[in-house]
């Protein structure tokens, strides 16, 4: 038993970090042992409930497999969630290392010689004499969480439990709410959504599917009511989803992340959920949350690039637009790859740096020719990307998706020819699209965003 | 679809997504003084001939290659006939 045994959720965070997963699933199942704490294959036909009894039953027996093997790390190689919450919960109790890799990050478990995989099953492997075992306790136990590799290929990063849960909220107005998991469960975003639910309490709602009207159905039926996604996932949601069964939803919050939000997504989420509070995470795999923007308004205000943000985080512009980011006085300052442009009094996001796309030596901002292309009436969502070219390098390539219905009286040929004519009228020659295809639906890589390449 | 008739209509839909003036396209025609074509338009035609033929004689050329000759709508015809018929 564990010092936690008889405290509540309120006071979790007086508990060392790599204890408090596991020890908030026991309070709960103590007190509430049949409450749900995972919704799998939401809204689909093999909807699956786990509660948070089973959970803690599940955390108790790998915890004492691990007591006895004390394998020198875990690698996390389930699909279900509720595997994911049980490895990482018995891993940080027992201060195993823990490791999740997405399934594009599976080639790296070569880094990560003699550690032990756990699959759904959620047993250890006979240990074999050789073995490997930990000998001491000195090390911290750490969490190793694979980037999404959208600029690059995906990397190990490595953190503390400390880290991980430093922007978990556990103040009681976050106890028992209903969370939508939209992420890869593997990936930071999906770490953060579903530990900052199962630490306090709450529901981890997993859709069956990324269908829009799934994830509609699974959000009503499920009694969701906080919504994070990136900005490319809630703009398939509101752009593709049935307009009825939207408009029925009550959402308090949309924390957007993952990618830069657009004024007019905001405006248009604002539109559609009028209570919800829309907020946006600025965060990296490798800085963890740097901040956040409540105000719903597209960047970030000018002023915060001289003065010091909560957690001491201070941000900077390098010359050439890239957003530099120092944690702390003791760390040293980070590029990231975002380029920020200002815009009367906020510093608005242009792109990625590894996005822009370079027609005959010029620069083209993808995101700025989406945004232009989605204010064409007629035209409900957009993607642009780079093509390469023997001529000019690289090419500027876009895929429109129409709206449905359409705006009368145009077809969908016209609505392509009016987005060519708005691009031409807006835009540099090097920028308009040369390649415009109309499609029934964008791809988006396996982190939700959208794949420039 | 044939190399001549892929390429009339690739530099006819380039046209027409530039919103310039769509013409009947001759062999002898120079790309650039008489279709009035840039490098862009170029890279465009060169795009959609991808998709209509299949091959890309540009990218699929060896970098030491003598770069071919590229002035007129015949020397497109010439480059894709020869593409076309190397493919696999």
């Amino acid at each position: 038993m564990t010092s936690a045994t008889n405290s509540t959720i309120e006071n979790l965070a007086d508990a060392p970090a790599e204890d408090r997963l596991a020890s908030a699933i026991g309070i709960v199942a103590r007190q509430f042992p049949d409450r749900t704490a995972i919704v799998a294959q939401a809204g689909g036909e093999a909807r699956r409930v786990i509660d948070y009894a089973t959970l803690a039953q599940a955390i108790a027996k790998l915890e004492a497999e691990l007591d006895a093997a004390r394998p020198l790390g875990i690698v996390a190689r389930a699909k279900r969630v509720e595997s994911l919450v049980v490895i990482a919960a018995a891993c940080g109790r027992q201060h195993v290392p823990v490791a999740f890799l997405a399934e594009d990050a599976r080639d790296l478990i070569g880094e990560l010689q003699d550690w032990i995989a756990i699959d759904d099953s959620l047993a250890l492997p006979a240990a074999s004499p050789s073995q490997p075992r930990r000998e001491f306790e000195s090390v911290p136990p750490q969490v190793v969480v694979a980037t999404s590799g959208t600029s690059g290929p995906p990397k190990l990063v490595d953190h503390s439990w400390d880290s991980l849960l430093a922007a978990a909220r556990l103040a009681e107005q976050w106890h028992g709410l209903g969370w939508l998991l939209v992420y890869d469960a593997t990936r930071w975003a999906g770490l953060q959504v579903w530990l900052q639910a199962v630490l306090t309490a709450g529901r981890v709602v997993v859709p069956a599917s990324r269908d829009p009207d799934v994830v509609v159905r699974a959000i009503g039926e499920e009694k969701v009511s906080i919504l994070p996604a990136t900005p490319t996932l809630l703009r398939r949601l509101i752009t593709s989803a049935d307009r009825a069964a939207l408009a029925g939803l009550t959402i308090d919050r949309i924390t957007l992340g993952g990618e830069a939000a657009d004024a007019q997504l905001l405006e248009q989420a604002k539109e559609l959920f009028p209570g919800a509070k829309i907020t946006h995470v600025y965060a990296t795999t490798e800085l963890g949350e740097v901040f956040r923007v409540t105000d719903g308004k597209a960047g970030f205000p000018a002023e915060w690039l001289s003065k010091p943000l909560p957690g001491g985080v201070r941000i900077s512009m390098r010359r050439d637009g890239e957003l530099l980011v120092q944690l702390s006085r003791d760390t040293a300052e980070v590029g990231t790859g975002d380029l920020v442009e200002r815009r009367g009094n906020r510093f608005e996001f242009t792109g990625r740096r590894g996005d822009v796309i370079v027609v005959g030596g010029a620069k083209v901002y993808p995101k700025r020719v989406e945004e232009l292309l989605r204010s064409v009436p007629g035209v409900a969502d957009a993607r642009v990307h780079g093509m390469p070219s023997a001529i000019t390098g690289e090419l500027v390539a876009a895929e429109i998706v129409v709206s449905d219905p359409l705006p009368e009286p145009s077809t969908a040929d016209q609505v392509r020819t009016a987005a060519l004519a708005v691009c031409r009228e807006k835009l540099e020659p090097h920028a308009v699209p040369r390649v415009l295809d109309i499609v029934k639906k964008l791809a988006t890589t396996p982190a939700g965003k959208i794949p420039r390449r | 679809m044939n190399v001549t008739s892929a390429i009339n209509a690739a530099i006819e839909q380039v046209l027409r997504d530039t919103a310039r003036e769509v013409r009947s396209i001759e062999p002898g025609m120079r790309l650039a003084a008489d279709l009035g074509l840039d490098s862009l338009d170029l890279a465009q035609t060169i795009v959609l001939l991808e998709r209509l033929l299949g091959v890309d004689p540009f990218r699929q050329a060896a970098a030491d290659a003598p770069r071919p000759s590229l002035r007129t709508v015949s020397d497109l015809i010439t480059i894709y006939s020869a593409a076309s018929s190397h493919k696999p």
